[in-house]
């Protein structure tokens, strides 16, 4: 997985210029329900990746997110 | 689990809606949303308006109206109605079931079958296996088959995430027996085991009602809710209908041996615009044949979204013709149902405002 990518899909989806690896997610603004709807989608749509509840749930800094993501990928 | 249903067809459908309309643009302050936020929103689930019922309206009403127009139509004989089902989340009374309150306003006989069915999304699928069954009873004319929700009431109107998808609506299906085989195929399947991904925690019997259970705890930003009202697994829910639906329909597709080609409309329960967009283009049905549009017109209304799809978006080919469909419904339960079937040409196929009588 390029994480390069994958950090500006993240901004793209939190409405930011730029998501840094060691970011705490819950830190920023638009961290909720709807942002994680979308990372779910994302993670389905375009790395095959699916995410579960309570895995989501457990990644503290976008770096958690994008190896979560990266080791669900098909 | 795979069923055939064959010399079955639906003759009418009427969807009854609140006329109460209610716009996204006016009732987001009350969701503690900044416009900027609420806009983001409002863009992501495609959100437009809802009809929500008044307090003093049930699922029963809105259902028991639609009846109420068939039956004066004459396009339906109370003496026909050899079973009345009434699917429903949110029924009158715990006790006696809805079924026999609507059989007695309406001053219908005796010599009939009065069935409760509680189930939501599903449940017009449900209900409709249900109809199938029952007219296997060489004495039992028709079904009339009622669903209806007003889950409007069982969510706090502050509720971000879940008040503005929300819709109140009933439906009427009448289901007979026909000369034509028109085979109906269906799956059916249930997976309990993740019930609690869509649930109300108290309230019943399981944990009773008390004071406590009505405390509004914040479980997000503007997102309130109590013990008595519909609790969501975002994550769970998305793996669901993400993981379990394509399949199914997949699998009813190659059951009924149809392919997307020779299915002219996919006509599905929808969570919201946004799901059922990822759903239809992970399973690759073109955005034409699958309307998507009952979230943002009158919000997701429960196992009335099915029929109301139906209504709204087909009502007229459907009044004149045939017409191959692939349905589909998934929600609580787990419960999720597929099935490919000829439907039409209906006598009554409409969507009505509720007028109180």
């Amino acid at each position: 997985m390029d994480k390069i990518i994958f950090y500006e899909q993240l901004a793209k989806i939190l409405d930011l210029e730029e998501v840094k690896p060691e970011n705490v997610l819950i830190d920023f603004e638009a961290w909720d329900s709807l942002s994680v709807l979308s990372v779910l989608a994302m993670a389905d749509a375009k790395y095959g990746a699916s995410i579960k509840a309570e895995e989501i749930r457990s990644v503290v800094t976008a770096a958690d997110l994008a190896d979560l993501v990266a080791s669900k990928q098909k | 689990m795979k069923c055939i249903f064959k010399n079955k067809k639906i003759s009418a459908i009427v969807a009854v809606v609140p006329k109460e309309e209610y716009r996204f643009d006016d009732e987001y302050p009350v969701f503690k949303l900044t416009e900027d936020k609420a806009k983001r929103f409002k863009k992501m689930m495609s959100l437009d308006r809802h009809r929500i019922a008044p307090p003093d309206v049930c699922a029963s009403d809105l259902c028991q109206y639609g009846l109420q127009q068939l039956l004066n139509a004459g396009a339906l004989k109370k003496e026909e109605i050899g079973a009345l089902l009434f699917v429903s989340q949110t029924p009158d009374y715990f006790m006696p079931p809805t079924s026999n309150v609507i059989q007695g306003k309406l001053g219908l006989g005796h010599d009939m079958v009065c069935l409760d069915i509680n189930q939501g999304c599903t449940g017009f699928l449900l209900g409709f296996m249900q109809a199938c069954l029952l007219l296997e009873i060489a004495a039992l004319p028709k079904v009339v088959l009622l669903c209806g929700d007003t889950c409007s009431k069982q969510m706090d109107r502050c509720n971000r995430i879940s008040y503005p998808l929300t819709g109140d609506a009933g439906s009427v299906t009448v289901i007979e027996r026909c000369e034509r085989e028109s085979p109906i195929y269906m799956d059916v399947k249930n997976d309990g085991s993740r019930h609690k991904a869509i649930m109300i925690p108290a309230g019943a019997f399981r944990m009773p009602a008390t004071p406590e259970t009505l405390k509004l705890r914040e479980v997000e930003e503007g997102v309130v809710q109590n013990l008595q009202h519909i609790h969501m697994d975002g994550p769970a829910i998305f793996n669901f209908t993400m993981g379990d639906v394509p399949p199914q329909v997949e699998e009813v597709l190659a059951f009924s041996g149809d392919t997307r080609d020779s299915i002219a409309h996919f006509l599905f329960h929808q969570p919201n615009p946004f799901i059922l967009k990822q759903m239809a283009d992970k399973m690759q049905i073109p955005q034409a044949k699958l309307p998507n549009n009952i979230v943002s017109l009158y919000g997701n209304c429960s196992s009335v979204t099915v029929p109301l799809n139906i209504a709204l978006n087909c009502g007229e080919p459907l009044r004149r013709e045939t017409r191959r469909v692939c349905l589909s419904a998934f929600g609580v339960g787990l419960t999720w149902i597929s099935a490919v079937m000829d439907l039409g040409p209906l006598g009554v196929c409409k969507v009505v405002d509720y007028e109180r009588t």
